[in-house]
Formats: C-alpha cells, sequence, structure tokens
C-alpha cells in the first residue's frame, strides 16, 4: 500500500545524511598542517553542549562556541533536525542499525537517561569539572575518526603509497567508545539518540517548545502503524500525541501514515516531563561524588612530564575547556601531539600531550591552536608561538653517548632551532670533547631534540615541565627573551670534528 | 745469489743523487698536475653559476648520458627559511635540474631523507620551484624504511652494513648537491655529510666514530659529481641554524667529493677561524682510505668568473 510511497523520503533522509557525513569527514580530513584553518572545527562550534557545559565550566562565555546560538534558534522553531539529519553519529548509528537488523519488539527505553546525563554534565561543570568529553557525540565522533579510523587508514594506504601514517598511544579505549554506541543499537534503533545523547537531551528541551511539530489532522482510524516504524518512539496513537521532545523530524510518519493525517505545522503543545525526584537526587550526588574523584592531578606531579600543546591555558581551566576532540592531535605534523591516558588525571582521557619521543613541536607551526574549536590552545601567531616556553629540556649526563661514552654525536645541538644547546669542551676522564649543555633559558621545552636523540629506548635528553609557561591572556614575547634569542652571547667551542694545532 | 758489491752500490747511489738534481717538473709535479682532481669555481651572478662551475670541468656531458636516471641529493633537511643557508637554495637545485634535461635524462628525482618534518622541510626550503618540468621532475622525501635497502659495506670498520635509498641505487647517476655550512660535530657539512641524508638510521653514525663513520659510506655512497652550493655560508650555528650566514656567490664542482669538500673548507673562514682541508678529520680519515685528494696543491683548481 505504500511500500512506493516510503522510499522517497527515505531517500531523501539518507542523502541529506550521507552529505553532512561527508561534510565532517572532509573537513576533517582536510584539518592538517599546509592547509589553512577556516571552517575545519565549525561542527564543534556549532555543537550547543559545548558551548552550555564548558562555558559553565569555565565561568566564561566560550566565544568560538557561540554560532551553536544558530542551532538553538533552528530548534526552537523546527525541533530536533539536527538528530535526524546532521548529527555525523546518529548517521553511523542509522548504516549500523540498518545493517545489523536488529530485533524490532525489544523496544528498551530509558528516555530520561538523556536528561539525566545532561543534567549531571550541569551539576559537575557547576561544581567545577567538565565530563562533557565522555558524552558529546559529536567530540565522540571527531575522536573517533582521528584515534581510531584515520591510523587505521593511512596504515592501510601506506601498504601500498608512501604517506606519513598517523599513529597515537591510545586508541583502544576511543574504540570501545565508538563501538558500544554504536552497539547499542543491537538494543533497540538509536538506542543512544533517544536515551543517552545529552546532545540530544539540549535539543529535545528545546524542541519541547518548537514552533513546528508533527502532529496529528482529524481522521486518525487508530491504525497505529506509525507507532511502530517511529524510530524513536515519540508516537503514542491512542492518544494522538507525537512527543516534540523525542521526534528527530525523520519524516516517516508523515509520508507513511495510510490516512495522511500526520502533518508537520506550527504546534505549540507541550509534552511535559517525567524526571522523578528520586533521579534528579541520584544525578546531582553522582556529579558531587565524580567531580573530586576526577579532578586528582596526583599523575602530573609524579612524572612532570605532561607537555601541553604551545599556548595552552593554566591547567585545571584546561581541563575544563579543552573537548578532548583531537583536532589538534589530528594536524600536529610531527605527529608528536599525543592523548593522554592517565598523565592528566582520569578526566584528562584524550587531551592531548606532547610526546617529544615521538615528534617535537616544530618551529613554524602553529596549527593546533589555530584548529582548536575552544581556544584551550590559544590561537597565537606563528612568532609569539616559538616563545611560549613549554618547558625545559634535561640531559642524562649517564645515558647521553657524548657525556659518557665521548662520542662525538651533539644531535641535539643540531636538532635545536633555538640555539639553546651549547657544545662546549668538557674534560670527563681524561678525554677533551664537545659535550651538550642546555641553555635553560633559551630552551622552549620543543622537544625536537628529545625526538631525535639517537640512543635505544628514551632519550638522553627529555623535556620536564620545568618553568613551563600558561597563560590565559598576554602576550609570551618579552624583552628579555627577544634578547636571549638573538644569542649574541652564546657559548660556542669549535666542533670536535676539528684538528686545531 | 745476487750480492751487491761495493761498486754496484756506489753506481746506484750516484745514480740515485742525479735523479734527485732533475728539475722538479720532469720528476713528478706536472705528472701528479694531470693525475689530480679538476675542480670548477664558479663565482658572480648567481643564475649562472652552476654551469659555469660544470663547465669548468668538462660540462655536464662529461657526466650525463641521454635517457639516464639521475638523482639528485641538495640538503633539504632542515625547516630553515633559505636565506639561513641551513639547505640548499632552490635557484642552485633548478639550475642543475635544467642542466640534467638539457643534457637528456629521462628522469630527474630530487631526494633527501630530512631530519625535521618532510613536509614542513619541503615548504621551507622551497624545493618544489626546481620541479620545472612535471614530467621529467620529481620530489621523493625519503620517509619510510621499506625506501631503504640495506647495502654491505666492504671493508668497513666503524660500518658493516647500512640502509641505503632504493632510488639511488636503481638510479643511473647521483649528483650530490650539499649546502656550505658549519656542523656543531663534524666541523663543516658538505659533499661527504650530504651523504647520510641517502640512508635510513643516520643517528647510528653518531654512535661510532662518526668521522671514519662519514669516510666509509662515501665507500658505499659514490656520487658522480659533487656540486656544493656556496652562494652562501652558515659559517656557524650549523646545520640547522641559526647562525652567520656569509654571502659568497660561489658554486665549487667536481667529480672527486674529498676534494670538493677540501677546496670548500678553504673559502671562508668557519666558527671565525681559517680551516684547510686537513683540519678536518673526516676528510683525513677519507684521504687515508684513498676515496681522493684532501691536498689543495695537487688539484687542479679552474677559477671562473661570471
Amino acid at each position: 500500500m505504500t511500500a512506493k510511497r516510503t522510499k522517497y523520503h527515505l531517500i531523501l533522509r539518507w542523502i541529506i545524511q550521507i552529505f553532512f557525513l561527508s561534510l565532517f569527514i572532509y573537513s576533517f580530513i582536510q584539518t592538517r598542517y599546509g592547509i589553512a584553518v577556516t571552517s575545519q572545527n565549525i561542527f564543534l562550534r556549532f555543537d550547543p553542549l559545548v558551548l552550555i557545559i564548558t562555558s559553565i565550566a569555565y565561568r566564561t562565555i566560550i566565544t568560538a562556541a557561540l554560532l551553536s546560538v544558530l542551532l538553538i534558534v533552528g530548534t526552537l522553531i523546527f525541533g530536533r533536525f539536527f538528530c535526524g539529519f546532521v548529527c555525523p553519529l546518529g548517521t553511523a548509528i542509522d548504516i549500523f542499525d540498518t545493517i545489523s537488523n536488529h530485533k524490532k519488539d525489544i523496544k528498551l527505553s530509558l528516555k530520561n537517561g538523556k536528561y539525566l546525563i545532561l543534567l549531571f554534565l550541569i551539576v559537575s561543570a557547576l561544581i567545577g569539572s567538565s565530563f562533557l568529553h565522555f558524552f558529546d557525540p559529536l567530540v565522540i565522533f571527531e575522536r573517533s575518526l582521528t584515534l581510531v579510523f584515520y591510523p587505521a587508514l593511512t596504515y592501510l594506504i601506506s601498504i601500498f603509497a608512501i604517506i606519513t601514517d598517523a599513529v597515537y598511544i591510545e586508541t583502544i579505549l576511543a574504540f570501545i567508545v565508538f563501538a558500544a554506541i554504536i552497539g547499542l543499537g543491537i538494543l533497540a534503533p538509536r538506542f543512544w539518540c533517544r536515551n543517552l545523547c545529552p546532545l540530544g537531551g539540549v535539543l529535545a528541551v528545546l524542541s519541547k517548545f518548537s514552533l513546528f511539530k508533527f502532529s496529528f489532522l482529524q481522521g486518525c482510524k487508530s491504525c497505529g502503524v506509525c507507532t511502530d516504524i517511529c524510530p524513536t518512539s515519540a508516537i503514542n496513537f491512542q492518544e494522538e500525541r507525537i512527543d516534540g521532545a523525542e521526534c528527530i523530524d525523520c519524516l516517516r510518519c508523515h509520508y507513511e501514515c495510510p490516512h495522511n493525517v500526520v502533518s508537520y505545522r506550527i504546534n505549540l503543545s507541550f509534552t511535559p516531563y517525567n524526571i522523578t525526584r528520586r533521579q534528579f537526587i541520584s544525578v546531582f550526588g553522582a556529579g558531587l561524588v565524580a567531580v573530586p574523584l576526577a579532578r586528582s592531578l596526583i599523575y602530573q606531579r609524579l612524572e612532570g612530564r605532561l607537555i601541553r600543546p604551545p599556548g595552552s591555558i593554566p591547567e585545571p581551566d584546561f581541563l575544563n575547556v579543552c573537548i578532548h576532540c583531537g583536532k589538534c592531535m589530528k594536524i600536529c605534523p610531527t605527529n608528536g601531539l599525543q592523548p593522554c591516558i592517565l598523565e592528566a588525571g582520569i578526566n584528562g582521557l584524550w587531551t592531548p600531550r606532547l610526546v617529544s619521543r615521538i615528534g617535537g613541536c616544530e618551529k613554524n607551526c602553529n596549527m593546533c591552536g589555530q584548529v582548536c574549536p575552544t581556544s584551550a590552545i590559544r590561537n597565537l601567531p606563528l612568532e609569539e608561538k616559538t616563545y611560549v616556553k613549554m618547558g625545559t629540556a634535561v640531559i642524562d649526563r649517564s645515558r647521553c653517548i657524548a657525556w659518557e661514552q665521548d662520542k662525538v654525536c651533539l644531535i641535539c645541538d643540531e636538532a635545536c632551532p633555538y640555539n639553546a644547546i651549547n657544545s662546549l669542551s668538557e674534560t670527563v676522564r681524561e678525554s677533551t670533547l664537545l659535550r651538550p649543555f642546555v641553555d635553560e633559558r633559551i630552551c622552549t621545552g620543543c622537544g625536537l631534540c628529545e625526538a631525535r636523540c639517537p640512543i635505544e629506548g628514551a632519550s638522553a635528553i627529555q623535556i620536564f615541565s620545568i618553568s613551563e609557561e600558561r597563560k590565559k591572556t598576554g602576550t609570551y614575547i618579552t624583552e628579555e627573551k627577544v634578547r636571549l634569542r638573538a644569542c649574541e652571547d652564546k657559548l660556542e667551542d669549535i666542533p670536535s670534528g676539528f684538528i686545531v694545532e | 745469489m745476487n750480492r751487491i758489491t761495493r761498486r754496484k752500490f756506489l753506481k746506484l747511489s750516484a745514480g740515485a743523487f742525479v735523479v734527485t738534481l732533475l728539475p722538479k717538473p720532469l720528476l713528478s709535479g706536472e705528472q701528479k698536475v694531470i693525475n689530480g682532481p679538476l675542480i670548477g669555481v664558479a663565482h658572480g651572478e648567481k643564475s649562472k653559476l652552476v654551469n659555469a662551475a660544470v663547465n669548468a670541468i668538462g660540462g655536464i656531458e662529461k657526466f650525463i648520458n641521454k635517457g639516464d636516471r639521475v638523482c639528485i641529493k641538495p640538503n633539504i633537511s632542515f625547516a630553515a627559511n633559505v636565506d639561513c643557508g641551513a639547505t640548499t637554495s632552490p635557484e642552485v637545485v633548478k639550475q642543475v635540474v635544467q642542466l640534467c634535461l638539457d643534457a637528456g635524462a629521462s628522469k630527474v628525482i630530487i631526494l633527501d631523507h630530512t631530519i625535521q618534518d618532510a613536509t614542513l622541510c619541503i615548504e621551507k626550503s622551497r624545493i618544489e620551484e626546481a620541479i620545472i618540468d612535471d614530467k621529467k621532475v620529481s620530489l621523493l622525501p625519503l620517509t619510510k624504511e621499506r625506501q631503504f635497502a640495506e647495502v654491505e659495506v666492504p671493508h668497513g670498520e666503524e660500518l658493516k652494513s647500512i640502509k641505503v635509498a632504493k632510488a639511488i641505487q636503481t638510479a643511473d647517476k647521483l649528483i650530490n648537491l650539499p649546502t656550505a655550512k658549519s656542523h656543531s660535530a663534524t666541523g663543516v657539512s658538505l659533499g661527504m655529510k650530504n651523504l647520510m641524508g641517502l640512508i635510513w638510521n643516520r643517528g647510528y653514525l653518531h654512535r661510532m666514530n662518526l668521522h671514519k663513520a662519514i669516510a666509509e659510506l662515501a665507500t658505499v655512497i659514490k656520487s658522480d659529481i659533487t656540486i656544493v652550493d656556496a652562494t652562501r655560508a652558515l659559517t656557524s650555528g650549523g646545520p640547522g641554524g641559526p647562525g652567520e650566514t656569509v654571502t659568497l656567490n660561489t658554486v665549487i664542482a667536481g667529480s672527486d667529493i674529498v676534494a670538493v669538500d677540501s677546496y670548500t673548507v678553504g673559502i671562508t673562514p668557519w666558527y671565525k677561524k681559517s680551516f684547510v682541508g686537513t683540519n678536518l678529520k673526516y676528510l683525513v680519515a677519507a684521504s687515508d682510505m684513498a676515496l681522493g685528494e684532501i691536498n689543495t696543491d695537487k688539484m687542479t683548481i679552474k677559477k671562473v668568473e661570471v
């Protein structure tokens, strides 16, 4: 009866969904060194959840995310269209749901879950920690692309062609989160979107009040087709009511109703919430417990090797403003920016950290700051970025082959683009040779030396967060630094490659 | 048994004495000038330097045949501005590429195993300006271990075997195109040091006797011609800079890599001191291994002003 009619609107929706998914992936691929950052982070800046939670946790409006006001207004007019048409994670879930042929009669519903998670995020942000990165669908999708799919893709391509493949320390947890969310589709279609997604929660709250809603016209024969096909169980055909908060504007009921009684029109009716006081109090309690537990920065103290990207704002704020999306790690040309595992505490999982042994911070690059959607890494001009002190290099003389084995190495001196390493004649056990010394006043902690130290395993020159500079505002350039950078009083001995009479 | 009598001894001694009295050219001087390596030195207008220097040593046709696949190894290992002198200037590379194409090379491959990130090095060194013919000229950044193949080092004391870029193993000719710069470990970085950009594990050489290892590397990687870009020289702070850069507007060419390096050492002071080839440990090691001529007195140096 309706088989032929169903196709068009379904195809239309697929086309729009695939279009936005492709756009998301395209802007992801375009996030790389050498391509100016224009709109590569636009999806994340359209995310109202980022705006709300991050701004609360930081106690300052995140201006870059103000674009999401457009989505808020759009939702107030049209409802949760974002979930049904735009959200890339939603599309990925739809694809999985279509392929996996799940049993439709298990319709486990935890509708309030998304509000409770949203409430938990708001409460914990108020108390002082943002847990956004564990729940925001756009962040999860972006991070999964960076840490899981892109490395896999580059590896496969590199079998056939010479390309730089991305490698990350932590991929498996990111993959588990992604797989779990997609896999929940086995319980019910779009299980994540309906029951857990806090961005869906924000949009659902808004679309309860949206101007346009799908609603019943006169003449319903109570056949129940609409309730059966609705992917979010938003329709109660007996009461002839469609919950604007649950409806993702997928159009199925409108096109597939055998009697054409579902229509999209101005409707100001409102479906009430049914969150119990008990649920509300539990969530509040969860926030109270989670924040103090996750704020522990003890790991950072233990190692002193947590080097943040250049221009990162001070640490407690950084953890709240950084949405852990992985854009900076994707764009870092040396692959040196890596996801933290526990180095910054539990809540620092997937935050960027410069692992210099893998790759240092190139002098001529400030891409991480350019691409950061929330300015957790400030967008500093290239010149200023070179003056940011991320840490200081420390030479372990017992492992350094120039110190310990009298080798003519000095690769660290060679690698340093700031002339912060002085090669000076030094007599050790009666043998006089050039040995490396770090001028900690000039060293920026970029780690290019650590990356190239030729000994096996851990480098003999390592970056520690000694005299690390983190500023919320203001310039990193000082007269003192400029004077030192000129290296006018630089000590330099004749290299030992010369035979001097 | 053939005993030496007193008479025989006196005769021989007298003969030997007479020989020592002969004018020098008859003895060895001229002979050595003819056998000594030929070095072409061009100074002056930047755009003509490569052509002039190569012509001084017999022209590019002497080195490149029609249809040859030619590899050019500039030094683009650092993401530093071209003016700094840490990398071969793109103008010079371009001239060399043009010469190769003029000589009928079927393919010109510009390659380097960069020290810093390849993308940044390519951008900063402006090397892509040298790709003057999209079909024949290509740029090959060496970034993957599988672009290299193990090569034995015969009689190597420091190096037993080393992974060398496959591209040069399959090419017909190799043009070594270093820039003249100082080096914190080896003193200077010229032709022989530049060859380290054709091996996979460069750091490995620093873990042995570096000077000797560099000389031994030159026994495995043999460049057909070495052209030193001394349009400017980074005379301190090398190899990555920043440091002192002097303008010399000179290009030195020759097929004897030791001779070219040795001559180039003398053209400018390094670290504010004057040196000659025999002051450099790696050149002495190379000379001891008979890889080439270290003594500038024994070279034929053709200087050209353009």
